[in-house]
């Protein structure tokens, strides 16, 4: 539904892509997606393209690189000009050999067991001779100092290692486009920076015209040139590539001299290996902590041994009547019903007088009888939490529910927790994001190799650069807390 | 017949493999080798498992070829996880695969109601059954013994098959996330009208 | 080349292509002796050509050894009319030399096909399998590829039904005692799932194609997998173990 409003194209280089009046409607829905989008993109530019969730930014990216409209019969008008000749008159698979791209899910972008295989996959795709194949793997693995994961398993690595492989492969296509797709919505701050310092080394080396849409810019730092902004279904052109970090509301503290849950001196293996080692901590009613650290640190475990998912090997929990509420970072991982009510209702515990408030509460009034897989993410955390509320839970549990979220749902978020607490709950948060967590936390709880670094008074954490940094922590972005309530 | 198929279909019906293949390990052949004991009968009731990926895929996706293509595939992956059976598994697949597409086939690819599902169950079945009275010398049991593996056989593939794979593929279908895919799209012209 | 490393260094399309014409022609003979025969030679021949952990060989043989007994019992108690001489009576039930012959060498089949089987799948490595089928079958690299990305999906739809069961724990499901109830719970597991995996297919599928692959027949391979002389003696080896087995099956039956 953007309409394009190109202001000033500059003139600096020959132009890569050209869009005419580009309409899109995807066969399902009686809406276009994309109305009217013109644009000018030239050799050598780094263009963001920013917007909220579902306004189109991604179906454009997967129009530049033709895999839209044939993946989804979707129906297109207008004109896409690539270089010099008209988007469908390239053959398959020939727009791909020059504009490489790298998707968002970490997870999902390879087909080959190991890193070298997804490698001779990609070339073979290209038809480069066998001979040449093995040079080019190697300068590829060494221009993105990858050599000595050649061999390792892709599914084994982490996230931010998993997006550079995939950035690897587009190296090795010697493309003269790099798309990007959100590509840092499933990495923590710290790996995010990392990347983006990375990627744009290898920019300034190879002179790709880049071209990414983003829901979130605050990571990217100065590194794009030109941005197109989808606002309220329009674009508009904006030079303002570096944006100002998030500023949320600081919160007054909710906290009580309550305790409503303590872990003392637990421990877990799971098969063997010991995962958490000698935790204790305190949680009181109204306040929220925040528990971080880095990947395989051991929070995902915590979080499922005090829930009592995961039998303790020592130690004990007291937390009252029953265990603390979770919310995974897949909140459908918890839905076992067709209707986003009966979810809320599920449970032994549920009172049904007391649902109808839960649910206006959490705004899913609306929603009661839609299908709990089908709507939102925002939605979706609602009706997880509503349904750990229902059951009484004195504690909730959140793990990293800002990963891979805009600004808006950001404040949502925020308003949520904050609205939870003062009603009494205790919170605990897993999150990477030290800007979130500067805005909401009383208390911070660091993890490192499966136990307890230590427990801090909010304020006290963010000036400890070095501390943070120990955790793969990146201290909040400025401006934070001086955010009044 | 490769041609007119989109390469994420094609993965689509391999991810399920997957997904079932990882189900049936974790879940539920859990301490079940002490069935052995009681003869080639007593995996006959659960039988219909196995074709369920394949009436699942071709209820989603609606083209020539993909009750087979699916069955095919989810043995060639049960074959590279390391499943002991080996290679006769990807025959067995091929043929119970065979079986649920000539239902499909029959109805000229044009109705996937219940029924239809059902009879693809019990086409691979019938037919799944036909290639073990071959492969591993049915011949030599007696016609009564026989005539109740074949029923549980056809009552599983009818059952889980057939009614299970549209039980599962209408939940998944509520979900929403099979945008794309030929049933939704089919979902959208009839609610048109 | 090793001896040692034949089996693991044969050809994987004409090793399945071997294993698929053995179990079908095994399939002709109802004597004992031609699977055992068969069953004796395959181990000989890997014992000799491979360097497998035979510990691991044993533990996998257990359940196809179960389930043989499971065959011998069920094709004596429920037998066809065969025809020869009583063996064995008890109350009415008889049982004849001709149907003993018969139960006991459907047993010895489920033995066999399981030593071929395992031949198989404890030699081959499962990526060049289908790299090698695509090579020498002209598998069509749209099914190959496609079944590779399901290959490699296996740790995370394994990572993903562990997080499902942990958070369908914590909602008091997934704890069912009986097997209907436990078939019928399947459901709840089965759809988030398959929801997950519709998104990755999708995405795999795209980053493929973002890759400039298009499903046409590739021309050049990385890692071709060649067919040598060394495949030829392999096949003409097993080849000879069907011919030796099945004659001389035949032959001591009918002495």
């Amino acid at each position: 539904m953007g309409k394009l409003k190109e202001k000033n194209a500059p003139i600096r280089t020959s132009i890569v892509m050209k869009l005419d009046n580009v309409t899109f409607r995807f066969p399902e829905d009686d809406k276009p997606i994309l109305q009217d989008v013109s644009f000018v993109i030239h050799q050598g530019e780094r263009v963001v393209i920013t917007g909220q969730s579902g306004s189109g930014k991604s179906t454009l990216l997967y129009l530049i690189n033709r895999l839209y409209p044939a993946n989804c019969d979707g129906i297109l008008s207008g004109e896409i000009t690539l270089w010099d000749r008209q988007h469908e008159d390239y053959l398959p698979g020939e727009v791909n050999a020059r504009i490489a791209t790298v998707f968002q899910d970490p997870d999902a972008q390879f087909c080959m067991p190991t890193v070298e295989e997804e490698m001779a996959f990609t070339l073979e795709n290209l038809n480069v001779p066998g001979i040449e194949m093995e040079k080019r793997i190697t300068e590829a693995l060494e221009a993105t100092e990858l050599t000595h994961l050649r061999h390792t398993v892709i599914q084994t690595l982490s996230g931010g290692m998993k997006q550079r492989v995939a950035t690897a492969c587009a190296v090795l296509m010697q493309p003269e486009v790099l798309l990007l797709d959100e590509p840092l919505s499933h990495l923590d701050p710290f790996t995010a920076r990392e990347y983006v310092t990375w990627l744009d080394e290898l920019q300034t080396k190879y002179g790709w015209t880049v071209v990414a849409v983003e829901h979130r810019l605050d990571h990217w730092g100065d590194f794009f040139n030109r941005r197109l902004q989808f606002v309220g279904g329009f674009v508009e052109h904006s030079d303002a590539v570096v944006v100002p970090p998030i500023v949320f509301n600081k919160r007054k503290s909710t906290l009580t001299t309550e305790t409503v849950f303590e872990a003392q001196g637990i421990s877990v293996e799971v098969n063997g290996k010991s995962l958490l080692e000698d935790v204790s901590f305190k949680l009181k009613s109204g306040e929220i902590a925040v528990l971080a650290g880095p990947n395989g640190s051991g929070k995902s475990t915590l979080f499922k041994a005090i829930c009592g998912i995961l039998p303790l090997a020592k130690g004990c929990i007291e937390t009252g009547r029953t265990y603390p509420g979770y919310v995974p970072q897949s909140p459908e991982h918890l839905f076992v019903t067709q209707r986003v009510e009966d979810e809320v209702l599920f449970s032994k515990e549920a009172v049904p007088e007391l649902v109808g408030d839960m649910m206006r509460r959490l705004r899913l009034d609306d929603i009661a009888d839609s299908h709990p897989f089908a709507i939102s993410h925002g939605q979706k955390r609602r009706t997880a939490i509503a349904a750990m509320l229902t059951e009484k839970r004195p504690v909730l549990l959140l793990d990293e529910p800002t990963s891979g979220q805009d600004e808006a749902a950001l404040h949502e978020l925020h308003r949520l927790v904050h609205t939870r607490a003062a009603e009494g709950l205790a919170v605990l948060i897993v999150t990477h994001d030290m800007s979130f967590a500067a805005s909401v936390a009383d208390t911070v709880f660091l993890l490192k190799e499966g136990q307890l670094t230590g427990q801090f008074l909010a304020e006290d954490v963010w000036q400890n650069e070095s501390l943070l940094l120990a955790h793969s922590l990146l201290p909040p972005s400025g401006g934070i807390l001086y955010g009044t309530s | 017949m490769l041609k007119s198929w989109k390469l994420k279909e094609v993965v689509l019906m391999s991810v399920f493999s997957v997904v079932f293949a990882v189900v049936y390990l974790l879940f539920v052949h859990v301490g079940n080798i002490w069935s052995g004991f009681i003869g080639p009968i007593a995996y006959e009731w659960i039988f219909g498992i196995w074709f369920i990926v394949s009436i699942i895929c071709m209820y989603i996706i609606r083209k020539p070829g993909a009750a087979v293509l699916s069955e095919t595939i989810t043995a060639a992956i049960e074959v590279m996880i390391g499943n002991a059976v080996g290679p006769r598994l990807i025959l067995s697949g091929l043929i119970q695969g065979l079986g649920a597409e000539a239902a499909f086939a029959a109805t000229g690819y044009k109705r996937f109601n219940w029924w239809v599902l059902v009879l693809a169950g019990i086409g691979s079945a019938v037919f799944s059954f036909a290639y073990g009275f071959f492969v591993s010398g049915y011949a030599a049991l007696s016609p009564s013994y026989l005539a109740l593996m074949l029923g549980l056989r056809v009552m599983s593939g009818a059952i889980i098959a057939g009614f299970g794979g549209k039980w599962v593929s209408d939940g998944l279908l509520a979900t929403g996330t099979l945008r794309g895919y030929a049933i939704s799209l089919e979902k959208r012209a009839t609610s048109i009208g | 080349m090793v001896l040692h490393e034949q089996l693991h260094e044969m050809n994987p399309a004409m090793k399945f292509l071997v294993v698929v014409v053995s179990m079908l022609t095994l399939a002709w003979f109802f004597n004992p002796w031609t699977p055992a025969l068969f069953f004796v030679g395959v181990v000989l021949f890997q014992f000799v050509c491979s360097l497998i952990n035979w510990k691991l060989w044993l533990l996998l043989m257990i359940p196809f050894v179960i389930t043989a007994f499971g065959y011998l019992w069920t094709t004596v108690l429920f037998a066809a009319e065969a025809g020869g001489t009583v063996i064995w009576t008890w109350k009415q039930f008889e049982v004849t030399d001709a149907q003993w012959t018969r139960a006991l060498s459907l047993a010895f089949r489920v033995i066999a096909f399981s030593s071929i089987s395992l031949l198989f799948a404890l030699t081959t490595k499962p990526v060049t399998f289908v790299i090698s089928l695509m090579q020498q079958f002209r598998l069509s690299p749209k099914l190959a590829y496609g079944i590779m990305v399901g290959y490699q999906f296996l740790p995370v739809v394994k990572e993903e039904f562990i997080q499902i069961r942990h958070a369908h724990r914590l909602r008091g499901v997934g704890v069912e005692k009986w097997w209907w109830q436990r078939i019928y719970g399947m459901r709840r597991l089965l759809i988030p799932l398959l929801a997950a995996a519709v998104r990755k297919a999708e995405r795999a599928a795209f980053a493929m194609e973002a890759r400039a692959f298009t499903g046409k027949p590739r021309t050049t391979f990385f890692k071709p997998v060649p067919v040598r002389i060394h495949d030829w003696i392999l096949v003409f080896i097993f080849v000879m173990l069907l011919v030796i087995s099945g004659l001389s099956g035949v032959l001591f039956m009918n002495n």
